[in-house]
């Protein structure tokens, strides 16, 4: 409720002085009932073949199992995987598979993320699991310093491109300090690795074949809360939706909406009842990567609405808002108009 | 139940002159009125606890300990005080009353006990998440435990800090991240040497823990700082047993260079002997020991792990049937005449009382108040602004 006040907020002081009434429920607007936000599918997509219903992680098990049974160099590894995952992501792939290419690690993440790597570079296909992003802290050193300059120290002689690394992300309601944290910002500022985070079951499974068969280093974040409450029609059959290209998914003339992970959910909402009582038309768009980020669009965007708002989960200090709107206004110097931009955080993160 | 009715039966058929205690019907008991005698019992009994396996030591504690009534009682009461208030933790869990993440402690209880009675409250104490046990023998009241639990301003880390965070005095939490506090705790045994006042770090850690921990290993045999690494085996770190998770499960010899003794963590003499052991041994400047605790958690990992998917019920009701801690100590006091039955039955009653209150408490104390979200967050003499989820809510910092 805060995330969307806010926003609705933002909205307000972006405008031009209009009407406006208290915000409250619509009948337009999609409702929500115990949730901060309301998931909302995409419609079932017709080009790829049979689609199932699946949540977010039975979309998870299904790119790993199409990825496990196209490369069989491809291994899948973490903490307490075998059985199927703390989240279920990797139910019936052990059996499928067997246990030389589905199995636990010890509770080490240097040494999953260390392991990942020198699988990596001997060419083979390493998807490795960080079981929360909280703890994806130990491997930082393992990431930063090893698997994202690899290729670089070498000369590209031997390069760690066949690594993605899953970890479950975000505010899920009762996680407090170490089952709730975002990374992405620490991770942005590191050249040499990517960095994915779907919005919903659909997203997830082609993002996910996407970073694993990119040859470089990929970090695919799952926003944990999405597991089971986002429920989509997803196809059987492999398909890739590429990386580094924002989606537009509403267009609109008065202020373009940024935002990645569950946020994309929360600003939908705004954006329909910002429609419905302001009469305000939002541009909706959903970055999926966050490095290297899809600059042109979202530019593009802003260019045409002259407004910005950035939503995510992160603190906001050295947030991944801060680099989008201080490229957006390193643009907007240049020759656009100047845009006042405001970056939002959801539920009660400070900072 | 039988011999007091009989008791009673042979009163009645006796008449008022006789009165007695429990099972003894005797010419000595008719002049006792009904009320425990403590010069009925002894002050003190030997006991024959386990040897413990030694690694590269030449002698290790001994196999008898002596225990007084006194010493009895008290953990007696510590064990059956922590136990209930971990099922009262389970209950409110259920009810929706605590929320967020809580790791049980119940079945371990003769370790924490154990250990606070073999070092000084001067000496520190560091461990892992489950860390409730600790946090009352270090000498938390249980109100503010609960309160701490279910997130309330009368909480011993104000209610900011959860199930995971709870600290006090010589005692440094409460941790959430897996194997995080042992490097913790050797920097506080430098200090400890460094300040030279004779004390001591006991740092605690689990069976998951132990693998990724080699770095403060070497640091702390080769500074001789005076830590005692206790490994709490419990036999399954979260669903993983200890047989699929590491390559040596002797987590005593892990140290490899650090001498090691593994002990029964169900027998709380056990433990209590093994750490004077270990405490002298670390006091007396001869460096760090490593100790794994056999121990076992009737719970699972936590409250959102039913604890039967990696283990069969059976096992746990054997541990509960054979080791557990406190029928362990109650078995050995009513046999060696330190304590009555009624006697223990009555610390149980007063034990139950005390916890309900405690709940009573940690339920209607207020939440902290949303002003305070920002304090605590660095330590700074003017009082700064902290950005809340947007530019139009800010929190003072106030530390």
């Amino acid at each position: 409720m805060a995330a969307m006040a806010a926003a609705g907020r933002a909205l307000r002081a972006a405008l031009p002085a209009g009407l406006w009434g208290r915000l409250a429920p619509l009948p337009g607007a999609p409702r929500r009932t115990a949730a901060h936000f309301a998931f909302q599918p995409d419609p079932a997509p017709r080009e790829y073949g049979q689609t199932q219903k699946m949540n977010l992680f039975q979309s998870i098990t299904s790119a790993l199992d199409n990825a496990l049974a196209k490369d069989p160099t491809a291994v899948v590894f973490g903490e307490d995987v075998a059985f199927g995952g703390v989240f279920r992501c990797t139910v019936g792939l052990r059996d499928k598979y067997g246990k030389d290419r589905v199995f636990n690690t010890p509770l080490c993440e240097q040494g999953i993320v260390g392991f990942g790597i020198g699988i990596a570079v001997t060419g083979a296909t390493a998807i490795a699991e960080i079981q929360f992003a909280d703890y994806i802290f130990p491997a930082f050193d393992q990431i930063v310093n090893e698997a994202a300059k690899y290729r670089y120290r070498s000369g590209d002689l031997f390069n760690c491109g066949s690594l993605t690394i899953r970890a479950p992300w975000g505010c899920v309601g009762h996680g407090a300090l170490y089952h709730s944290q975002s990374p992405e910002a620490f991770f942005a500022h590191c050249p040499g690795i990517k960095i994915v985070i779907p919005r919903s079951p659909l997203q997830a499974k082609g993002l996910l074949l996407s970073c694993i068969e990119d040859k470089n280093p990929c970090i695919f974040f799952e926003p944990k809360i999405l597991y089971r409450a986002a429920v989509e029609q997803v196809p059987v059959e492999p398909y890739n939706i590429p990386l580094s290209q924002a989606e537009v998914l509403q267009t609109g003339n008065d202020v373009t909406m940024v935002a990645w992970g569950t946020q994309v959910h929360v600003i939908k909402e705004v954006a329909a009842m910002a429609q419905e009582k302001l009469g305000v038309s939002c541009e909706v768009i959903d970055l999926r990567t966050i490095l290297p980020w899809d600059t042109e669009t979202i530019c593009k965007s802003v260019a045409k609405t002259g407004r910005l708002l950035i939503s995510h989960e992160a603190p906001l200090t050295g947030g991944f808002a801060s680099e989008i709107s201080s490229t957006v206004q390193e643009q907007s110097n240049s020759g656009l108009i100047v845009v006042p931009v405001f970056s939002t955080v959801s539920l009660l993160t400070a900072w | 139940m039988r011999k007091m009715l009989l008791a009673a039966l042979s009163r009645l058929l006796q008449g008022p002159a006789a009165a007695g205690r429990t099972g003894a019907v005797s010419e000595a008991s008719r002049v006792v009125v009904a009320s425990r005698n403590y010069g009925d019992f002894a002050s003190e009994a030997t006991f024959e606890i386990k040897q413990c396996d030694l690694h590269r030591l030449e002698e290790g504690p001994g196999t008898t300990a002596v225990m007084t009534r006194e010493e009895g009682l008290h953990y007696y009461k510590s064990m059956q005080t922590i136990r209930r208030m971990e099922l009262k933790s389970d209950q409110l869990y259920k009810q929706k009353i605590i929320r967020g993440f809580c790791h049980l402690y119940d079945g371990q209880e003769a370790c924490c006990v154990g250990i606070e009675a073999a070092i000084k409250p001067t000496d520190h104490v560091i461990t892992a998440y489950r860390a409730h046990g600790f946090t009352f023998t270090r000498g938390v009241p249980v109100r503010e435990i609960l309160a701490e639990l279910t997130g309330r301003k009368g909480g011993c880390a104000k209610g900011k800090g959860g199930s995971m965070h709870m600290y006090t005095k010589n005692f440094y939490g409460g941790n959430g991240i897996v194997g995080a506090q042992v490097p913790l705790g050797a920097g506080i045994a430098l200090a400890c040497k460094y300040y030279d006042k004779n004390e001591i770090c006991v740092a605690l850690y689990g069976d998951g823990a132990a693998n990724q921990i080699f770095e403060t290993y070497n640091m702390a045999a080769l500074w001789k700082l005076p830590c005692i690494f206790v490994c709490e085996n419990n036999r399954y770190g979260m669903g993983t047993s200890v047989e699929r998770a590491a390559a040596s499960t002797d987590y005593y010899k892990r140290g490899y260079f650090i001498p090691g003794l593994r002990v029964d963590g169900m027998d709380i003499l056990c433990v209590r002997e093994a750490v004077k052991f270990a405490a002298e041994y670390c006091r007396s400047g001869k460096g760090p020991l490593v100790m794994e605790l056999q121990t076992y958690r009737y719970h699972g990992h936590s409250m959102s792990d039913p604890g039967i998917s990696y283990r069969t019920r059976e096992e746990i009701q054997e541990v509960r049937s054979k080791s557990d801690p406190i029928t362990l100590l109650k078995d050995r006091m009513v046999n060696n005449n330190l304590a009555s039955v009624e006697e223990l039955k009555e610390i149980d009653v007063a034990v139950r009382k005390e916890i309900e209150e405690a709940a009573q408490f940690a339920t209607t104390d207020p939440e902290p108040p949303l002003e305070e979200l920002g304090h605590h967050i660095f330590f700074n003499e003017p009082p700064f602004e902290v950005r809340g989820p947007n530019q139009w809510i800010k929190y003072k910092s106030v530390s």
